[in-house]
């Protein structure tokens, strides 16, 4: 029944993330795919904290934490030493939250890829700085509840598109993935490991502390994310090549607000809106993948 | 030049880890604990043998046939005879019926029995210590049969008495060869004596005969059946051309009977009566079936009824017979046209006559098969009194000399193979605990032996087995993750062409393939079984589910759980437990 | 080999012959003639490395920091807003205790763009952890680059070598350029104590509680004082190689001054030159050239300026609110000598406006009239701004 998932992990118990942690899920699969030679960089984010305070590790990999916008460009710096060693089997990782990818992260990310850096950059996506207390980033989504977009200034902006900013430096290869779908997450990672240059992947992954909901239902709105087409699961290769994945059974998106209380305010006509908005993304990415209508 | 003195380093405290997070015990985050809980199928609990069905599918899906065949004889000893005539309720009930079909559990039970043929198979079922008791089984039809085997994995010395010249009851009488070969049932009846049973043929029992047996052995089990027709009531009854639909059925079986022209009509809206259509068919007659009410109030099986159409038998709705006569060397048959005005306290639709005109309708020869009785008046089980205990598919009385049971088609509401061996199995557990026990003992040790709400009890949960630690919840189809099914339909049965059917008693049911039922087996969601997909290993976040080489394969390490419930969600088929985490003062 | 090139060159010379591994940099006048020169140097082959052209000054510390971790020896430059925007990472590569080697070219902040010399800016960052050494001329430039190197990886914190913006950066000079054999004696491979590595995989820079992280601070803060006491044997190995030698502090002819005029930097040369003048005129005035500044070589500093009459600190920096910025430093070190002659703050230079050798004897003439200092700044030059543009 699971076909294609590597048995050995590189992590242990013991870690500090909250009960039902779609990053801990992520991380876990991630580890399954890229093996022992892999050295993690990791900006300020969640995983600081799920990495383990000193003196320990939950990692069995080598890991440098680096502060909060560099993560881009550490990275960098340590591809180019292992390069000048003669190491051309490690891979470089990146492993940074939404925070250090769509916002301060940015530039840096930016700068690396168009410099065609060879590293794999990974965010891991949980649509909002939860580390410091849920405030808004540009990855949390139109209708959201946060610290800092809380009551009536509910977030009113999209969720940025990372994928197509990124699509847009025509990196080799860039993937969005889920932890409700771990054979499509690691087939991604096994392909960017095998890729050389910038790759990207963006993971979606659950927070019940930050989106208020039950631990239990993590993997579940993973999945219902990608079933309301919400968050699709795809490939762009060089910019230009796109491939859906996965075809979703397009459930309203009602099905996935509704288990969140970070959306129990929205009213009948936001969902209608952001159906509206939702079904018009999908559009826009079908017209690029080839699939019909 | 002197060597200058090896540098001291100098001080590099730095954040460099040296330990792993193993330290931190979180499970004593947790305030709800995941656990592994198998429950109960559907499909087990409204079998009436209570097969393990969930279980025999998983390990059919992993090709491992032999096992899944034990399955199956753990509980009932006719698979081979339940996969071809069995009216399967546990399809009605299957919870991948709500997902797109129902599982085809029925072909597969034929299909193992059919492998276990082809593989000669020996079966190496659990048996208990010999006891010294013995018991007398009166009847070898199938609820007799399935008791001595049962008495005998139970370790008593089962001894059978049967009238006729062979075993089998009402299945090598009653069930034409087209739904049974006869192959088939000489096989299962062989396999039974093998564990130990002793049939005695050609030795029928009379009233005074049953006090000395009762002598001779420590319990009594009475399975004669139903093996007297009813009658009808209308003048005319006994005009030669007349004749009761079941002994037609034996006198094919006995060879008396080769060929058969003219029309003839089936009163009645059984498996008796649609058993005698199509045998009437294939020796080369027509038929109509002449039944008061309507073909969905007919307590044959739909299947049967469906292929009995199809292979040209006619059928005449709300029509009751109310005299006969002759004519012309043939009969001719008035019927009072009959309409349905509400429902009987019983749940059958209640029917009335239509208006005072009569039909006739002009046939060559008439079956009766309108319902059948104990042959004797001495089968009939007693009712309510001191001593006598009603169980759900038995009866059993506690006489001076010893304990009786009835059970079979004198006891069952439903008289079908499935219920026969649930009498039989009953039988047994009860007598087993009587003499054991006592009385007072024999319901509450049934009761803890049922599967879900019962009545369907068990024999692998009253020997102690795996069996018996699974919750009696029985899981319907909201408690399935059907994300991790994917539409796929069912089997077909493959079967003989129509032409082919009516020309011979060849059995109509065709073999499917190895790979189709693993396959179809696959389709089966395990209800309540961890089938050891992977997905609490895979989706914790903690990594605190461990595989082992236990009968599970994994356990969860309580040390590290969080109690995020996540793997109890992700559990395709509930077999997972979240409970509340149970603290000490204190803590 | 002598060559006559910028102090910029020198700069590059040194890189090449340490034989950096990976080197990060991002543009900014006028340190851009060093990573031209190292951009050339790399493609043609002179030089083995990887030379990063990131995005911003904060990634290109921010690459390096990655790249020390792997443990190879890595080299960046920049100046005033550069210098700037590193600040947060300055602290953490210091933290992190790598022995990465920075050129910076001294130059004044904005806004007011203003590319000419003022030493705020590297001043400003004197409390991340970073050594910090002041050049003169083109030679000590290239010389303290390749001693940087040195000095880096034996105590494990990241060295600043520090520039004066055209004066030296684009001043040509004749310049003894070693050879990479004599480079490669005074200067082995890189040897890390540590670094990223699959085979021993473990966690740099993770959380650290208050039960822990000022045993790490002091430990930092033990570094910085080795550096101190192993900066002499760096010289001392460097001059036995070399035939050269530079020190943390240089007096001249301060035994029996009465006034010792305190400088860093390119001043230092117009100084030396003023000093010649007026002791052939009899003066009794002295010249300390500070060159550590990181870790502030208290005890030299203390034993040379003690004894005098009257310090001047010439001071090409402000520290708002305070006082120039070397005042302030020498000012602490002397206030537990009992005596200590009082200390004389001048600020002259700032943004890059000529300090010549008039403007100091100005400023030793202001120092032999006046008994005390009559403030803690005194700002030499200034003009008049108009009234309508200083009061608008």
């Amino acid at each position: 029944m699971r076909l294609n998932i590597p048995e050995q992990d590189y992590m242990y118990s013991g870690h500090v993330g909250c009960p039902g942690c779609g990053a801990a899920i992520a991380m876990k699969f991630f580890l399954k795919a890229m093996g022992e030679k892999t050295v993690i960089v990791l900006p300020a984010c969640c995983w600081s904290i799920i990495a383990g305070p000193y003196p320990q590790s939950t990692l069995q990999v080598p890991l440098i934490h680096s502060a909060f916008e560099a993560g881009g460009a550490v990275a960098s710096g340590v591809r180019a030493a292992l390069d000048t060693k003669g190491d051309r089997e490690t891979v470089v990782v990146t492993w940074a939250g939404d925070g250090g990818t769509f916002d301060i992260g940015f530039q840096a990310l930016s700068g690396a890829v168009e410099r065609n850096e060879d590293f794999i950059y990974v965010c891991y996506d949980n649509e909002a700085y939860m580390n410091t207390g849920i405030q808004r980033s540009s990855a949390t989504p139109y209708g959201a509840w946060t610290t800092t977009t809380p009551g009536i200034q509910w977030k009113r902006g999209r969720k940025k598109n990372i994928v197509e900013a990124l699509a847009a430096h025509r990196i080799p290869y860039a993937a969005t993935a889920s932890i409700a779908f771990p054979e499509d997450l690691i087939r991604k990672v096994k392909k960017a490991r095998e890729t050389h240059g910038s790759r990207f992947l963006h993971i979606y992954t659950t927070c019940p502390t930050g989106w208020r909901m039950p631990s239990e239902m993590s993997v579940r709105i993973a999945r219902m994310a990608v079933e309301t087409c919400i968050f699709p699961l795809y490939e762009v290769e060089d910019g230009v090549h796109y491939t859906l994945n996965y075809t979703p059974r397009g459930f309203p998106v009602n099905e996935y607000l509704k288990l969140q209380g970070r959306f129990g305010h929205l009213t009948a006509d936001d969902l209608e809106q952001i159906q509206e908005m939702v079904n018009e993304d999908w559009q826009l990415l079908i017209r690029k993948t080839g699939e019909q209508a | 030049m002197a060597k200058k003195p090896d540098p001291v380093p100098v001080s590099l405290f730095i954040p460099r880890s040296y330990l792993t997070t193993e330290g931190n015990k979180t499970g004593s985050w947790r305030f709800l604990r995941p656990r592994y809980e198998e429950k109960t199928a559907p499909c087990s609990a409204a079998c009436p043998a209570a097969e393990d069905i969930g279980k025999i599918e998983m390990l059919a899906a992993q090709g491992l046939f032999k096992d899944a065949w034990e399955a199956i004889l753990r509980e009932n000893p006719f698979p081979g005879i339940c996969g071809r005539v069995c009216f399967h309720p546990c399809e009605d009930v299957c919870n991948r019926g709500s997902f797109d079909e129902a599982v085809a559990i029925h072909l597969l039970e034929r299909f193992l029995a059919n492998r276990a043929r082809r593989g000669v198979f020996t079966p190496d079922p659990k048996r208990l210590a010999p006891k010294r008791q013995t018991v007398a089984v009166v009847g070898a039809g199938p609820a007799g049969l399935s008791a001595a085997y049962f008495l005998t994995l139970l370790g008593y010395r089962a001894d059978v008495f049967e009238a006729a010249d062979e075993a089998g009851g009402v299945l090598r009488w009653g069930i034409p060869l087209y739904r049974l070969p006869l192959a088939i049932l000489q096989e299962e009846i062989r396999r039974i004596e093998e564990t130990g049973v002793r049939i005695q043929t050609g030795n029928p029992i009379s009233q005074r005969d049953i006090n000395t047996f009762i002598e001779g052995h420590d319990a009594l089990f009475i399975a004669c059946g139903h093996g007297r027709s009813a009658q009808m009531g209308v003048p005319g009854e006994g005009l030669p051309g007349v004749q009761d639909g079941l002994t037609f059925l034996r006198e094919i079986r006995e060879g008396t009977i080769s060929s058969l022209g003219g029309q003839a009509a089936v009163i009645g809206g059984g498996n008796a009566a649609v058993d005698v259509a199509r045998s009437i068919i294939r020796l080369g007659g027509s038929a109509l079936i002449v039944y008061r009410r309507r073909r969905r109030d007919m307590p044959a099986f739909g299947e049967e009824i469906a292929m009995a159409l199809d292979e040209g038998v006619e059928l005449r709705e709300l029509l009751a017979p109310v005299a006969i006569r002759d004519s012309d060397g043939g009969l001719v048959v008035e019927v009072q046209p009959m309409q349905i005005a509400g429902t009987d306290t019983d749940g059958r639709a209640h029917i009335e006559p239509k208006g005072k005109k009569t039909e006739e309708i002009r046939v060559d020869r008439l079956f009766t098969a309108v319902g059948e009785r104990p042959g004797e008046a001495w089968y009939e089980p007693p009712t309510e009194g001191n001593g006598v205990l009603r169980l759900s598919h038995c009866v059993l009385q506690q006489r001076a000399s010893g304990p009786v049971v009835y059970g079979g088609d004198l006891t069952n509401a439903t008289k079908s193979v499935a219920h026969a061996v649930a009498s039989g199995k009953e039988a047994a557990m009860a007598l087993d605990t009587f003499l054991a026990e006592g009385i007072e003992a024999v319901q509450p040790r049934l009761a803890a032996c049922r599967v879900g709400e019962g009545p369907a009890l068990s024999m692998e949960i009253y020997m102690h087995g795996p069996r018996s630690e699974r919750s009696f919840h029985v899981v319907t189809s909201d408690e399935i993750n059907t994300a991790y099914f994917q539409f796929d339909p069912r089997v077909r049965q493959p079967r003989l062409l129509r032409e082919e059917r009516v020309r011979s008693f060849g059995e109509v049911n065709l073999r499917i393939s190895a790979n189709l039922a693993i396959r179809e087996a696959e389709r089966c969601f395990n209800c309540g079984l961890c089938n050891q997909c992977d997905n609490c290993y895979l989706f914790c976040p903690d990594l605190a589910v461990k595989k082992d080489s236990g009968p599970l394969g994994r356990h969860i390490d309580y040390d590290y759980c969080k109690g995020c419930g996540v793997c109890a969600v992700e559990c395709p088929r509930n077999a997972m437990i979240l409970e509340e985490e149970a603290y000490e003062e204190g803590d | 080999m002598k060559k006559v090139i910028e102090g910029s060159q020198g700069v590059a010379e040194a890189v090449r012959l340490a034989r950096v591994n990976v080197i990060s940099a991002y543009p900014i006048t006028p340190q851009t003639h060093i990573v031209e020169t190292l951009s050339g140097f790399c493609s043609d082959g002179t030089l083995d490395a990887r030379f990063l052209k990131v995005e911003s000054e904060h990634s290109a510390l921010a690459a390096l920091i990655g790249a020390a971790s792997s443990g190879v020896r890595t080299f960046t430059a920049t100046s005033s807003q550069g210098l700037a925007l590193m600040h947060e990472l300055l602290h953490w590569a210091s933290g992190a205790r790598l022995p990465i080697v920075m050129a910076e070219v001294n130059r004044a902040l904005g806004p007011g763009w203003n590319i000419w010399t003022d030493q705020t800016d590297s001043l400003a960052q004197r409390d991340t952890g970073w050594i910090q050494l002041y050049c003169e001329d083109g030679q000590e430039t290239l010389d303290t680059t390749l001693q940087a190197f040195a000095l880096a990886e034996q105590v494990n914190l990241p060295v600043m070598v520090v520039l004066d913006a055209f004066f030296l950066s684009h001043t040509y000079e004749p310049v003894d350029i070693p050879e990479q054999e004599a480079v490669d004696r005074f200067l082995p491979p890189f040897a890390p104590r540590f670094q990223l590595d699959t085979a021993n995989p473990c966690a740099f820079g993770s959380m650290v509680t208050p039960d822990t992280y000022m045993e790490m601070r002091r430990s930092i803060a033990a570094g910085m004082e080795a550096a101190l006491e192993l900066l002499p044997e760096v010289e001392e190995r460097f001059a036995g190689i070399f035939g050269r030698r530079w020190a943390a502090i240089e007096p001249v002819r301060c035994d029996d001054a009465e006034i010792i005029l305190v400088t860093s930097g390119t001043v230092t040369g117009t100084c030396r030159e003023l000093i010649g003048d007026l002791r052939e005129k009899g003066e009794k005035v002295g010249l300390l050239k500070v060159k550590l500044f990181r870790p502030f070589p208290v005890e030299a500093i203390r034993r040379v300026l003690a004894p005098a009459r009257k310090i001047a600190v010439i001071d090409r920096n402000f520290s708002f609110g305070a006082s120039g910025i070397f005042a302030q430093e020498i000012r602490a070190a002397l206030c537990n000598t009992p005596g200590h002659p009082p200390v004389f703050g001048f600020v002259a230079g700032i943004g890059g406006r000529d300090v010549t050798k008039d403007v100091l004897e100005g400023i030793y003439r202001q120092t032999v009239e006046s008994d005390r200092p009559e403030r803690e700044d005194l700002w030499i030059g200034l003009k008049e701004v108009p009234d309508a543009l200083e009061h608008p």
